[in-house]
């Protein structure tokens, strides 16, 4: 199937999201949407799926002009989406959730279960997926349950897979298992639009890329680009991908983490044991992926967490049983992973936002009374200094772009004198040009002689900041390892193995379909 | 922020038409345009219902098409007439023959006002932190058995006796709806369910109450306490003619000193904080559960003035009916003042004139009071449902694709 | 759906129209629906207005017999006549404020509870004239006329028919609130009932009311029918075959509860509700009759008329300002002696042979 996108323009209000973009999909092409947060991928993908009605322009199948009314019309035309956020309950079984809505019936009324299963069964052998049909969603893992999405559209009999963002939730293996799986896909005939932002995965599978940027197609590309050549592309400018980084003078100790577990409340252990330093001017990355105990150390050292035990200490301060505030007051900054639902509050201003931890001391405020007037002039300071793009301070932070809102989130914390910073996934969601600024502003704090403790699931970043790696895996550190320890060694760390054999079977199994481009690079 | 509207949707990366904050200002603005076309609705809607119940035009109905002038002309006149003395029993009887008797109907308006406005600041200030105070009618019983009790039992010079029932009649409200705040802040337990059942709890303590020697008026078998002394009596602003009493000026301080509160002080701005994001906010080391139980605190100190107006501005004496439902009001008052101060305060202000009109408009033209309820609820119906009012007024709205996306992306 | 809309409305205005095509009145016929009366010239003006308490002006009790009694003098006297209702007990005092306002003739106020706002309304306002129902002032005030009813007496008589109908031995009364008004009901039953006892010897046993401890079972308002079900539901429960309920409409939840016992009868009160709620006249026994309309229609006579005074006017079996209605359906089932007992009785209490005494009495 061959799809066509011809002029399509979509405007909300004065804002136009896209403008009469042209996109051609061959079929069996890996075809890869490349473009900033905000640049219209997504309503791209929305009108092509019938979300969203064109203003103008065509959605043209084999030389045919289509209209879609809704997602119902898209899929009876052979177009399968796989959401960011997946559309799976919970609580159904695999195939349950395969047949929702597009129900196997037996005798008119009776669900056909046996027929779903069969079905997914038959996908998931023929393109190599292993899922269970009868596991319930809810206990397999994000990489699966992805999956599960693929064998839903491929089971409504999709010729064009969406895939929005895909990447952002697996781990670097899972990533290469998805990459096997597209090109398994295209095999089989399946063309697949690939929407994402990490110039990696894109020179990695596809065959085609396309790049838009603000509305508008800017321009397509071979895999063959370099990165730094995508990534102008993306933002408009030559954005430096690495970051400059001098050599690093650790000082003394500043966070000692002794035999520290933390147990959620449903009693299990989520952090085990775990023993950690990090050295004033050092950044210690801890690399792993997501649900690995990682959110619960960091909010356990940040003074969040609860039902901990072992000791944490700051130059030599138990700071164990404080509570947030208390750490705060003794130097400690704080960028949370989910920055809309930690970082902060959407519905207040930037100027708010930018006082949150700070709003009851001076000069902002004084016993009860809060000065709005000097907030802003804070505010107004900060927005200029960590270059936040907003129409102003009294803009509410919801209205900022990821990028934005999380320099918000960074200008706060980095805005009084720290003795540890901690940050966890500081450039999730954010666009390739605040990334690069986040990279710079981290760096400086680690110069500055702040101890910096890094937590991120992005192997680029953790290569790209650490002087030193731990990587955890299942509650524990598996191992603490320099910064330039080798991409698949890491991947292998953070699926638990230990470092010694990580390294010895990294080195029999040869280079991965991402750890080629390390290669390259170093040529 | 305002509290009826729906929560900003969370983005998905690329999510189109993000409303920027110019979108928002024109917000603010929208919301007061929806508020006044939500009212005129609603009078449009009442003037339906009024020229129906009307029985003279039923009868010209039922000859509508020989002579269809005769309905019209009825429902007209009975539309008008209810609305003239609706007017004239909350703002201005024009045809009175005194002066005072001319200008009381807007007294009148503005005693039904006072404590709908301090209550329906109780519940917009818990709205602003998060909290949904469905007890302040809970919390003006408990603060009107305060005002009531001081009133009635103590013997104190002027001034101080009327302040002192104040403050008893704050703390005790305060101290009602800080069990709910407590309780929320250490158990989680949804202050919806608490303050529902608080309210129970506080209708059956003053039946109690009026039963026990303390406060049953000696020589009377039914529930009703003693007068409270005059001197703890809030004074008349304009002599015995009416019953406007100090009440409103507090009511007024109490929506500058809200709005004080929320906007220019670091508990109000932990009090906004925690109830816009009690996450981030606990993230940047506010104490939630103190500042969920200091907003329940204030509300029912608020509330609790409302029970002292009751008491000490007008009834005199606490009787089983003393809150009137006035807690329940507030929660409409609140939401049409879309949790701004100053908007509960305006929206005080025109259910008290409703009330007061209401009664107006049943002794003078038979139009059941039932009305007024329904012309109340038919305002807050139409505020919740913005869209509707859109769609009939067909204004154009703001990031309507973006919304429509929003419920299809993550819904 | 849009399709289902249109064809509503279609619909709708069909029947509309079918409905509006009647024939029009002759031009110049004479509108007298409203006001045009056969009173005189200076009656027309006169308005008689009336105040309800909370349980409105459709509750088959006090409210609506006053406001009957108000109805019945815009027929017969031509006066207008018009109404307030209160939601609760905070409206008193504006409503009763409203109709001063409104250039009122005479303010009739229904109820006990009103007494402290029609007291401060008359005094501020001495040039108005007022009558309030079912309440009476220790100290008489100039421009109230009281409106009581020594209902006791009509209550013994209702107690000794309870008593001799009974199959059960039982019978039952419960109030609304315990104030004065009511209790006097039940003070007059419970005496008949024992009058009974002692004049055929028998042990018919009242639950829910204790004379001498004037104590009993209330359900606390006036307005909550399933309290007044609820309550019925145990006295039945307890063997009670006839109840007497004196809380105003929630008397109506007592008789759902009787209809759904079956053979259970209830005694109605302030109205014959054999009359007033034919939805229950199968079970209705008898009823405690009070006639405040007649005492309304009276006082707004002097009114009009400029007769005005504040002497209360006291109901009794005497002057049939209190009666006790019919046997209703049970004509044939009571004892066939019982209405001559009854008769006799009555004509003991008038003639102060027989003495009801409550302490709810109006005193003279």
């Amino acid at each position: 199937m061959k799809l066509e996108l011809r002029g399509i323009t979509k405007r909300f209000g004065s804002f136009t999201a896209n403008d009469s973009i042209d996109l051609v999909v061959e079929p069996g092409e890996i075809h890869s949407l490349l473009g900033e947060n905000g640049a219209g991928k997504s309503t791209l993908m929305n009108v092509l799926y019938g979300l969203l009605q064109p203003d103008e322009g065509q959605v043209v199948i084999d030389g045919e002009r289509v209209h879609f009314d809704g997602p119902g019309d898209a899929v009876a035309a052979g177009i399968g989406m796989v959401h960011q956020h997946f559309m799976l309950v919970p609580v159904f079984t695999v195939a349950e959730n395969v047949m929702l809505g597009y129900e196997y019936t037996k005798g008119g009324q009776f669900l056909d279960h046996a027929a779903a299963r069969q079905q997914v069964r038959r996908l998931s052998e023929r393109f190599g997926f292993d899922v269970d049909p009868d596991a319930l969603v809810e206990d397999i893992p994000v990489g699966v349950q992805q999956r599960v999405e693929i064998i839903k559209a491929l089971a409504r009999d999709a010729k064009v897979l969406i895939l929005d963002e895909p990447t952002a939730v697996l781990t670097p293996q899972e990533t290469d298992e998805l990459i096997a799986i597209m090109r398994e896909l295209k095999q089989s005939g399946t063309s697949i639009v690939f929407i994402t932002h990490k110039l990696r995965e894109v020179r990695a599978v596809a065959d085609r890329i396309t790049v838009i940027r603000r509305g508008k197609v800017v321009g397509t590309a071979d895999p063959g680009t370099s990165e730094a050549e995508l990534a102008s592309m993306m933002v408009g400018r030559t954005v430096q991908l690495t970051v400059d980084k001098q050599p690093f003078a650790p000082k003394g100790e500043v966070l000692q983490v002794e035999d520290l577990s933390v147990r959620d409340d449903l009693g299990r252990t989520v952090v085990d044991g775990v023993s950690l330093d990090v050295r004033g001017g050092e950044i210690v990355a801890i690399a792993g992926v997501q649900g690995n105990g990682q959110t619960e150390l960091v909010e356990a050292i940040v003074g969040l967490g609860e039902d901990i035990s072992g000791s944490i200490r700051l130059q030599g301060k138990q700071i164990l049983g404080l509570n947030a505030k208390e750490i705060i007051d003794l130097g400690v900054g704080y960028v949370p992973e989910d920055r809309s639902h930690d970082g902060l509050i959407e519905s207040f201003t930037v100027a708010e936002n930018l006082v949150l931890s700070q709003h009851d001391r001076a000069p902002f405020g004084s016993g009860l009374l809060y000065h709005p007037a000097k907030v802003k002039a804070r505010a107004n300071e900060l927005v200029g200094e960590f270059d936040v793009r907003t129409q102003g301070v009294e803009a509410t932070a919801g209205s900022l772009s990821g990028g934005n809102q999380q320099k918000v989130v960074v200008a706060r914390e980095m805005s009084r004198p720290l003795k540890l910073f901690v940050a966890s996934q500081p450039t999730r969601g954010v666009d390739v040009g605040s990334i690069e600024f986040l990279h710079n502003r981290i760096v400086a704090e680690r110069d500055h002689g702040s101890a910096v403790l890094l937590v991120s699931t992005e192997l680029d970043e953790v290569l790209a900041l650490a002087d030193r790696i731990a990587v955890m895996y299942r509650g524990r550190v598996v191992g603490v390892v320099d910064g330039d320890t080798p991409r698949d060694v890491l991947g292998l760390m953070m699926a638990g193995v230990p470092e010694q054999d990580a390294r010895r079977q990294a080195a029999e199994q040869g280079p991965t379909a991402l750890t080629v481009q390390d290669e390259e690079a170093r040529q | 922020m305002s509290v009826t509207t729906d929560r900003i949707p969370e983005k998905t990366p690329d999510a189109p038409g993000e409303p920027t904050s110019a979108t928002r200002r024109r917000g603010w603005a929208g919301d007061v345009l929806i508020t006044v076309l939500s009212i005129v609705l609603a009078l449009v809607v009442g003037a339906v219902l009024i020229a129906v119940a009307d029985p003279r035009v039923q009868e010209t109905a039922s000859y509508f098409f020989a002579r269809p002038l005769d309905m019209l002309q009825a429902a007209g006149s009975s539309v008008a007439n209810a609305y003239a003395a609706l007017f004239k029993g909350a703002i201005f009887d024009y045809g009175a023959e005194t002066t005072t008797a001319a200008i009381r109907p807007i007294t009148e308006s503005l005693v039904f006002a006072s404590p709908l406005v301090v209550a329906g600041l109780a519940v917009g200030l818990a709205f602003r932190a998060g909290l949904f105070n469905i007890g302040a009618e809970g919390q003006i019983i408990l603060g009107a058995i305060g005002a009531a009790y001081v009133g009635f039992a103590w013997e104190l010079p002027l001034v101080v006796h009327m302040v002192l029932a104040l403050v008893a009649a704050m703390l005790l409200g305060g101290l009602w709806a800080g069990i709910a705040g407590f309780l929320k802040a250490r158990t989680g337990a949804h202050e919806v369910i608490t303050t529902i059942m608080l309210n129970y709890i506080a209708r059956f303590l003053l039946a109690f109450l009026l039963s026990t020697t303390a406060f049953q008026r000696p020589g009377r078998n039914d529930p009703i306490s003693p007068q409270v002394d005059s001197t703890a009596m809030l004074p008349q602003m304009l002599g015995s003619w009416s019953r406007l009493h100090l009440g409103l000026l507090v009511a007024i301080a109490a929506g500058f000193g809200v709005w004080w509160l929320l906007n220019r002080s670091t508990l109000g701005f932990k009090l906004r904080a925690v109830g816009a994001n009690p996450f981030a906010s606990r993230t940047a080391g506010i104490d939630v559960g103190w500042s969920t139980f200091a907003a329940m605190a204030i509300a029912g100190s608020l509330a609790g003035l409302a029970g002292a107006f009751q008491i000490i501005g007008t009834e005199r004496s606490l009787t089983g009916g003393v809150s009137a439902g006035i807690g329940f009001d507030a929660i409409t008052v609140a939401l049409l003042g879309r949790g701004n101060p100053f908007g509960i305060v305006l929206a005080g202000f025109l259910f008290g004139a409703l009330k007061a009109g209401g009664v107006t408009m049943q002794a003078r033209t038979g139009t059941p009071i039932d009305l007024v309820f329904v012309v109340q609820s038919l305002i807050v119906l139409f505020i919740a449902a913005p869209p509707l009012v859109r769609a009939i007024f067909r204004i154009r709205a703001q990031g309507a694709g973006s919304m429509q996306v929003s419920k299809g992306w993550n819904a | 759906m849009k399709k289902v809309v249109r064809a509503t409305a279609i619909a709708g205005a069909a029947a509309l129209a079918l409905a509006a095509c009647g024939q029009a009145p002759d031009e110049n016929g004479n509108t007298s629906g409203n006001g045009g009366g056969t009173g005189t010239e200076t009656a027309s003006n006169f308005q008689a207005c009336m105040v309800t308490d909370a349980g409105g002006v459709d509750d088959r009790s006090f409210n609506a017999s006053a406001w009957k009694g108000l109805q019945d003098a815009e027929k017969e006297l031509g006066v207008k006549a018009k109404y307030v209702e209160s939601n609760s007990e905070t409206d008193y005092a504006p409503n009763v404020q409203q109709m001063v306002a409104d250039d009122c003739g005479i303010i009739v106020t229904v109820g006990f509870l009103l007494g402290d706002a029609t007291k401060a309304a008359a005094e501020a306002n001495p040039d108005e004239k007022f009558a309030i129902v079912d309440f009476q002032y220790e100290q008489p005030v100039k421009n109230i006329s009281p409106l009581i009813f020594d209902t006791a007496q009509a209550a013994f008589l209702a107690g000794y028919v309870a008593a001799d109908t009974t199959k059960t031995g039982t019978v039952a009364t419960f109030g609304g609130i315990n104030i004065p008004t009511v209790s006097i009901f039940m003070d007059g039953f419970v005496d008949g009932v024992a009058y009974y006892n002692q004049a055929k010897g028998k042990q018919v046993k009242v639950l829910g009311w204790d004379k001498a401890k004037q104590n009993g079972s209330f359900t606390g308002d006036f307005n909550d029918q399933n309290k007044g079900k609820n309550l019925t539901n145990t006295f039945i429960q307890q063997g009670a075959d006839i109840v007497m309920p004196v809380a105003g409409p929630v008397g109506l939840g007592a008789a759902a509860a009787a209809q759904e016992a079956g053979d259970v009868m209830i005694i109605g009160v302030d109205s014959d509700w054999y009359e007033s709620a034919p939805q229950y006249k199968s079970i209705v026994l008898t009823s405690v009759v009070k006639e405040i309309d007649n005492s309304v229609l009276d006082v707004t006579k002097s009114a009009a008329e400029d007769k005005f005074t504040n002497e209360p006017y006291v109901g009794t079996l005497e002057n049939e300002g209190v009666s006790i209605a019919g046997f209703g359906d049970f004509e044939s089932q009571v004892s066939p002696s019982l209405q001559q007992e009854v008769d006799d009785l009555k004509a003991k209490i008038i003639s102060g042979e027989v003495k009801v005494e409550s302490p709810s009495s109006p005193k003279s």
